[in-house]
């Protein structure tokens, strides 16, 4: 398990180089600079500022410089927000984004998980073709469209909920939801399906022949098997849902990563890029990682190696 | 151990949420309105655009500032000045009471040290050419020194008990020659002499051979730009030509002053945080959170606090326009920005009477590429123009009460200043006809495909689709789409990769100039192509008059040929986008969208009044 592990996170390493690489040489690549704006510059004052952020140096030159600063954990300082260094720029919203996006993913798998298991327990009946038509119209109905709809309904007509922002759990409720209805949906849909195909299982058969209730067959032998496609779907899912989303935040005014995820692409905020791109892999990889690791507690028969 | 896990997982998690939600928690502000976009920065010489200069303009005070109503300049900093030599020599005199954050007093040494930061080529700062009507200064910033010139060289080592971030120790000195060395040609030598001394210099780090010394830059004299202190609180400026909006342009947010001390201490940008910064405006730096909010405090130091209303201003940065209307609907922002534009109708027609756009100065507009067949034709420039509806424009799409454009000044700066503008022919698809035949196109035939540009968004496709529409309709030509990201759609532009492209300029400053002067030849903003030298010559004359009416007279002419010969075509002008409450008062509509903070309060029984009524709180 330990060497299982650590050959894992060597090459997390040898994957955050690559996709350093790659992510430098594709934002050169894009046309437009960190200093395109709408108003050209002076030529004698971009020439200044091309200085100031070394843009004229060979670009080998500069990608040994940003790796070799990026390997001491210093990612530079954003170009559009130019007050602040990268690193504090995800220190301040990851924790945001990382809370609403725990908040939406708790939500997501107590809703999947509970319409997944009653669906496939009363497989045909009213209560599964409702639950799975919930679930697909939550999967195909964009988040913008469910914030709107929630906003007029329980922001203005219904006045429960702050309309935007960030400070109060009540602030954290509308884009919780948003956020989470489609991974509920998808939640549903993966649990229903793994729940099938246990439920017919030998092993099921032997625990209802043993007498066991109903209940336990189905909340302690049956999920757990169940869980193996949710789970998953749940280590990419997590690593998504953790770095924030554009639309959410952007419509609740949320201060998360999501935002600055689109823009410092669009803006060619190379820096600032760059270091989400990196903390999306790191968490992407740990999430995979832990996905592979919480697969041998869930099934006996798999082994890490 | 295993059993355990998910539990403190699930612990974890919690603990993490509530603290995130902990920081979130602040007593609320007295006033809150909509930023747009995150600031780039509160570095008064970075700073960009208007979201930064709302912040600027409350943190720092410059020489003047602008009346909230009229826009005139007003005494900031500086209590008095005069204008002498012609309308040459600015003299300021600054107000002893005015004090930094941190008690000192704010003194011409101040001014004149921050507007070299400013000018700078280290600093970058992108409005650095606002300044370039100050002598020499435009030659600073370049960085361009000829032999002959005073020179100043600023050497890689610190004076003695210099701050940790202050510049290098700087010799003065006659430049004698420009020596190009270096292999590839870049490497200059400056032969200097100090002090009667002939010393060698070379930009970089090391010791070059023969004697060479290191240093960071070397700059026309600084001493040599027209920016002096004669007194402790008379600061004198210079300029090459007279320029009638001077005055204004001192108001302007990036010509604010900057704590030397400061800023040398902490250097950029650990200057810039709240826990460092000093300032010398209406209101301190309280904290800055990403993409959430900037809190300002109103300041004990500020010399005219008794003035100053508001305790707690909040100034959020929210870039969805929807958003910002859901947050002013529910009692949240006091002054939002902008508004969603489907709405505007709507907006308008509210009792409350809170949204009431007036002009702006700014012109939306298409560029045409007049290097390019069939575009390099006046005649077929002229058609275009002339076909296209620009009312149904402003009535089917925009409807927020912009004004067709019929001139590329924004009409309704003749309320500030005494300007004009010269107008194009109004909409008449007969006409069009008749020209584009005479170009060789009747009825369109044998016309090329032209295709319109615009950077990828819901509201510049409407409007090119109508227009194409409409050129199809009034001249049978066929036009077609395309839509670019923003930086794509920059370079396209600029590299005249276009044949009609999308196109708005928003004036600095309240002068037909900061409109007029961008379509000389080889204007850094004329994408066009187009240039005239008699549009030239009339644009040098105007900045070099120093009589308003002939000034005047002389960009009237240059926009009357400019809208003859139509590289351009202005299509409407902007409106104010602000919505504020009633209860707000001390706010004022004007041209350019701005609203000091510093004259805001707020009428607390008309706020309860209007809350009540609208059932918030």
């Amino acid at each position: 398990m330990t060497a299982f592990v650590l050959k894992r996170l060597g090459w997390m390493a040898i994957t955050l180089w690559v996709v350093f690489t790659v992510s430098f040489f594709l934002m050169w690549a894009v046309p437009g600079g960190p200093l395109d704006q709408e108003r050209a510059l002076d030529p004698q004052i971009e020439e200044n500022m091309r200085q100031r952020y070394h843009l004229d140096d060979p670009l080998w030159q500069q990608y040994l410089r940003e790796l070799s600063s990026a390997l001491r954990g210093d990612l530079g300082v954003s170009f559009r927000l130019a007050d602040f260094s990268v690193g504090e720029i995800i220190a301040q919203g990851f924790p945001i984004s990382a809370s609403l996006g725990i908040v939406a993913l708790g939500f997501a798998l107590v809703l999947g998980m509970t319409a997944g298991i009653v669906s496939a327990v009363r497989r045909g009946s009213a209560a599964d073709v409702g639950l799975m038509a919930a679930a697909t119209v939550g999967i195909a109905l964009p988040n913008f469209v469910i914030a709107g709809i929630l906003i007029i309904l329980l922001v203005f007509l219904w006045p429960l909920f702050p309309a935007a922002g960030w400070g109060t759990p009540g602030h954290l409720v509308l884009p919780a939801f948003c956020l989470g209805a489609p991974y509920a949906a998808y939640i549903a849909r993966l649990t229903r399906t793994g729940m099938l195909d246990v439920l017919s299982q030998d092993y099921i058969r032997t625990a209802y022949a043993k007498g066991l209730p109903g209940r336990t067959v189905i909340l302690r032998h049956a999920l757990k098997g169940a869980m193996l496609p949710v789970v998953s779907f749940l280590g990419p899912a997590i690593a998504g849902i953790l770095t924030g989303s554009l639309v959410v935040e952007e419509i609740f005014a949320i201060p998360g990563l999501g935002v600055h995820f689109v823009q410092a692409a669009l803006q060619n905020d190379y820096t600032l890029a760059m270091g989400l791109v990196l903390l999306y892999t790191t968490l992407l990889y740990t999430m995979n990682l832990l996905v592979d690791v919480s697969y041998a507690y869930l099934d006996p028969r798999v082994k890490l190696e | 151990m295993k059993a355990m896990l998910p539990y403190v997982l699930a612990g974890l998690s919690l603990a993490g949420m509530v603290w995130a939600l902990a920081v979130g928690r602040l007593p609320p502000a007295d006033f809150t309105f909509t930023n747009g976009d995150e600031i780039k920065t509160v570095d008064p010489a970075l700073t960009t655009g208007q979201p930064e200069g709302r912040i600027v303009w409350s943190l720092f005070e410059g020489l003047v500032t602008w009346d909230p109503q009229t826009l005139e300049p007003r005494p900031g900093v500086a209590e008095s000045w005069e204008i002498s030599d012609g309308g040459l020599i600015y003299t300021f005199h600054l107000r002893p009471e005015a004090r930094w954050s941190d008690g000192t007093p704010v003194t011409a040494e101040d001014f004149a040290w921050s507007f070299r930061r400013f000018l700078h080529p280290a600093t970058a700062s992108q409005y650095a050419y606002e300044m370039w009507y100050v002598a020499g200064a435009e030659k600073y910033t370049s960085g361009e020194v000829e032999v002959g010139d005073r020179v100043e060289v600023e050497l890689l080592e610190r004076p003695p008990g210099a701050l940790p971030f202050a510049g290098g120790k700087i010799l003065r000195g006659k430049l004698l020659a420009v020596e190009e060395t270096g292999d590839d040609g870049k490497g200059k030598t400056y032969v200097v002499e100090i002090g009667r001394r002939r010393r060698r210099f070379r930009k970089g780090a090391g010791p070059g051979a023969g004697g060479v010394e290191p240093c960071r830059w070397v700059l026309y004299d600084f001493r040599r730009v027209g920016i002096r202190t004669p007194g402790r609180h008379t600061l004198e400026i210079r300029l090459k030509h007279p320029v009638p909006y001077f005055l204004h342009l001192m108001g302007f947010y990036p010509m604010s002053p900057v704590n030397r001390r400061c800023v040398e201490t902490h250097g950029y940008p650990a200057w810039t945080k709240p826990e460092n910064i000093v300032t010398n405006g209406p209101f301190h730096l309280k904290f800055r959170r990403i993409r959430d909010r900037v809190r300002l405090v109103k300041s004990p130091t500020y010399w005219d606090r008794e003035n100053v209303h508001l305790d707690v201003v909040d100034a959020l940065a929210v870039k969805s326009y929807t958003t910002m209307l859901n947050l002013y609907m529910t009692g949240q922002a006091d002054w939002i920005t902008a508004v969603p534009p489907e709405i505007v109708p709507d907006l308008i027609d509210r009792p409350q009477g809170d949204f009431r756009p007036i002009p702006f100065l700014g012109t939306y507009y298409y560029l045409l590429n007049a290097n390019e067949p069939p575009l390099d034709d006046a005649r077929v420039r002229r058609a275009l123009g002339l076909a296209l509806n620009k009312k149904q424009v402003v009535e089917t799409v925009t409807r927020a009460g912009q004004q067709p454009a019929r001139s590329y000044v924004p009409a309704g700066i003749s309320r500030y200043v005494d300007y004009r503008p010269a107008l194009c022919e109004p909409y008449d698809p007969e006409k069009a006809g008749r020209l584009l035949a005479e170009a060789g196109y009747p009825g369109g035939r044998g016309m090329p495909r032209l295709e319109i540009l615009y950077n990828t968004s819901e509201a510049h496709k409407a409007i090119a689709e109508l227009i194409q529409s409409q050129w199809k309709r009034n001249l049978g030509i066929d036009v077609s789409l395309a839509n670019q990201e923003w930086a794509a759609y920059l370079v396209a532009t600029r590299k005249q990769n276009y044949q009609v492209a999308r196109a708005a300029w928003i004036g600095d400053y309240l002068d037909p100039n900061t409109f007029l002067d961008m379509w000389v030849t080889g204007g850094t903003h004329n994408h066009t192509g187009w240039s005239n030298p008699e549009y030239d010559r009339l644009i040098d004359a105007a900045q070099k008059e120093p009589d308003t009416r002939k000034r005047m007279a002389y960009f009237h002419q240059a926009e009357r040929i400019l809208m003859d010969e139509m590289p351009i075509i202005p299509i409407y002008s902007y409106v104010t986008q602000s919505m504020v409450r009633p209860y707000v008062r001390g706010f004022y509509q004007n041209i350019q969208d701005v609203h000091p903070l510093k004259y805001l309060r707020i009428d607390p029984e008309e706020k309860a009044r209007v809350l009540a009524e609208e059932g918030l709180e």
